[in-house]
């Protein structure tokens, strides 16, 4: 008679669930100053937000009232876009203090979590317990992302909302610089990007004050170089092109302009402008300024009606390339993914690193 | 079941070895004393122990077959670091509830009845301790885990008498009420016997000395006779410290035969103290548990 032997028991590993709410309590433990003092910071851009808006809203409500959003030429309009130009301090100081706050975030929560562990030597009470030093890292790490980046977003769908009528008047625009990294998605972005960088910068240098040094260097660096430069290059990239008639006060090379029914599509983002001579060959910019010299030359001491006709007659094209507003939030969403896809791979390097410390 | 178990352990930070082909096996329900020179490699074995460094070469286990730092290990491991690194900013009562929320097993009653018992207010906050009582807290939150080992690295150094005694005390009384394993590293020789009943000791990071504390006493004596017949008395055990006056020589030697001393010489007990003393002095010499003899391996069995 066949018989079946018994397989063996093996034993069952335990399971450990991943407490997140007693690593909620133990970082609100821990960091309850630093908390505290970002959710003062926060409630505090957040009502001079609201006092700002509140303060514009009775002149753009006037501002629409007199149908100044469908034609501004007419003369109560001037006025009000004058009071919008004279009253811009509150607004772009909110625009500076949100630029401010992935520096901060990365440099006073993410520099000092594991930083400040390591140089006390609490890292060996810490990964020592139950919970795990891997564990203990990433739920802490996870909890402090999603309150910086949840109420970062809040602050700049709230800057969004104040500046709405400062774009529609045309004084500001979110494809600027500094309101395309002040949007809700970018800031909360920019500021995971800032918490990732600062944590790996802590666990990597291990001494609390250097880190916070070099993130303030690096994050501060990449947004200054973000309102620089950065953002005017991801805008170029792709960009639309189209003849325009009117050339007059636009001129070649980089523009980073509002496109209007005179110089652009409406509602587009102008980046750049050239010329092209007969042949349909590009001209370089020392061309292209000789050409405007040419033609206002030719019509010196009469009224210039149409540019465009003198160098049509010439076989000179004037170009704009620009990028049509349903691109904007295609640029927001590569531009967000690039800081989220680094703040991941920082965070991953900080596990290994945490990890692999011994 | 062995509480801790290397084999050919080794540790190198950067070009310095801190643990050297380190081979040991530590027997549950001992508490055991791990003694060394500065530099030996006690607290690499130990923090290799809970899981804070990993090893160069060889292998290391706890409670049988754990490797350490892996969550089952840490549940069932508490360690008290040297210093005692706890976070001095809060209070009593919070890092109570940090340590709380750092494991699925806390006995935080446990843990307030001590901390009670102890005099320690609960919302001082842990930098305004003494010295003495930021180790006993550290203690406290390490037996509230019921711990089925208990590592304590360098836990008497920082404490005067009272507090070592205090300290001491609070180990010994939840040892006979839990029935734990308990490793301690110490530079205080003089109080390992009152406490420990196994001890490792360890030099240049290599295991000298292993083996239960009894047993080691029982294996050595102190030789004392005339200094012109020590060399004919030495060369009758395995010496292993010699000390000559002008008339008068000292030998501690290990007692696995049974020769017999010439007229003149006495035989005496030896203290831990002096035992162990004797061994750093000479790193070259080593005691460590060989293969069973028949012997022992029938009772073994038996067993």
């Amino acid at each position: 008679m066949a018989t079946v032997a018994a397989s063996p028991v093996l034993p069952r590993r335990r399971e450990h669930p991943v407490p997140w709410k007693a690593m909620a309590r133990v970082t609100w433990l821990q960091r309850r100053s630093t908390l505290i003092g970002l959710l003062v910071l926060f409630v505090g851009c957040a009502v001079a937000i609201v006092v700002g808006q509140a303060g514009t809203h009775a002149s753009y409500a006037s501002f629409v009232a007199n149908g100044c959003v469908q034609n501004s030429f007419h003369t109560p309009c001037g006025n009000f876009e004058n009071w919008f130009s004279d009253n811009t301090d509150l607004f772009s100081a909110m625009v500076i203090a949100l630029h401010v706050a992935p520096v901060v975030i990365g440099v006073f929560v993410g520099a000092p979590l594991l930083s400040r562990e390591l140089e006390s030597g609490t890292f060996r009470f810490t990964w020592t317990q139950g919970v795990g030093r891997s564990r203990a890292v990433v739920t802490t790490f996870v909890l402090l992302a999603v309150f910086v980046t949840v109420a970062t977003c809040a602050l700049g769908l709230l800057l969004n909302w104040f500046a709405h009528p400062f774009e529609i008047i045309g004084i500001e625009s979110q494809w600027q610089s500094g309101l395309f990294d002040t949007t809700g998605p970018m800031l909360a972005a920019w500021t995971l990007f800032g918490l990732a960088l600062g944590t790996f910068l802590g666990s990597l240098i291990g001494r609390t004050v250097a880190a916070m040094a070099v993130t303030a260097a690096i994050v501060g660096g990449l947004l200054v170089a973000s309102f620089v430069w950065l953002v005017h290059q991801l805008e170029a990239f792709g960009a639309l092109a189209t003849t325009r008639r009117m050339p007059m006060g636009l001129g070649v090379g980089q523009l980073n302009l509002p496109g209007s029914q005179f110089n652009g599509p409406v509602g587009s983002w102008l980046v750049r402008a050239w010329f092209t001579g007969p042949g349909g060959k590009r001209l370089s910019s020392a061309a292209a300024n000789n050409v405007i010299g040419r033609m206002y030359d030719a019509v010196k001491g009469k009224v210039i009606v149409d540019p465009s006709r003198w160098l049509s007659v010439h076989h000179y094209i004037y170009w704009v390339g620009y990028q049509p507003a349903s691109h904007f939030w295609i640029f927001q969403v590569i531009a967000a993914a690039i800081l989220i896809l680094l703040a991941a791979l920082l965070a991953l390097a900080t596990v290994r690193l945490v990890r692999h410390r011994a | 079941m062995n509480v801790v178990e290397t084999s050919g352990l080794a540790k190198r930070y950067r070009s310095t070895w801190a643990l050297r082909d380190c081979t040991l096996a530590v027997p549950a329900g001992r508490i055991v004393a791990l003694v060394g020179p500065n530099g030996a490699g006690k607290t690499t074995l130990l923090h290799c122990a809970v899981g804070l460094c990993t090893a160069t070469n060889g292998n290391i286990t706890v409670l049988g077959d754990l490797a350490p730092g892996s969550l089952d290990a840490l549940e069932r491991v508490a360690f008290v670091a040297q210093d005692v690194p706890l976070y001095k900013y809060l209070s009593v009562r919070s890092m109570v509830a940090v340590a709380r929320n750092l494991n699925s097993r806390f006995d935080q009653a446990q843990a307030e009845e001590r901390l009670r018992a102890l005099e320690i207010p609960p919302d001082r906050k842990v930098g305004k301790l003494s010295g003495g009582q930021q180790a006993q807290l550290a203690l406290t939150l390490s037996l509230a885990r019921d711990p089925d080992l208990l590592v304590l690295d360098e836990p008497l150094a920082r404490l005067d008498p009272l507090a070592r005694h205090d300290f001491m005390a609070l180990v010994m009384a939840a040892v006979a009420a839990s029935g734990f394993s308990v490793i301690f590293s110490s530079h205080v020789v003089s109080e390992l016997e009152r406490f420990a009943d196994y001890l490792i000791v360890l030099a240049r990071g290599r295991v000298q000395m292993l083996g239960d504390i009894d047993d080691l006493l029982a294996g050595h004596a102190m030789l004392s006779g005339p200094v012109e017949e020590s060399d004919l008395v030495g060369e009758q055990f395995a010496v292993v410290q010699t000390r000559k006056a002008a008339r008068h020589a000292e030998l501690l030697v290990r007692t696995t035969g049974n020769s017999e001393l010439p007229s003149g010489w006495e035989s005496d007990h030896v203290s831990l103290e002096e035992l162990v003393l004797a061994y750093l002095r000479d790193p070259s010499a080593s005691m460590l548990p060989g293969p069973l003899t028949p012997d022992e391996l029938e009772v073994s069995e038996v067993t």
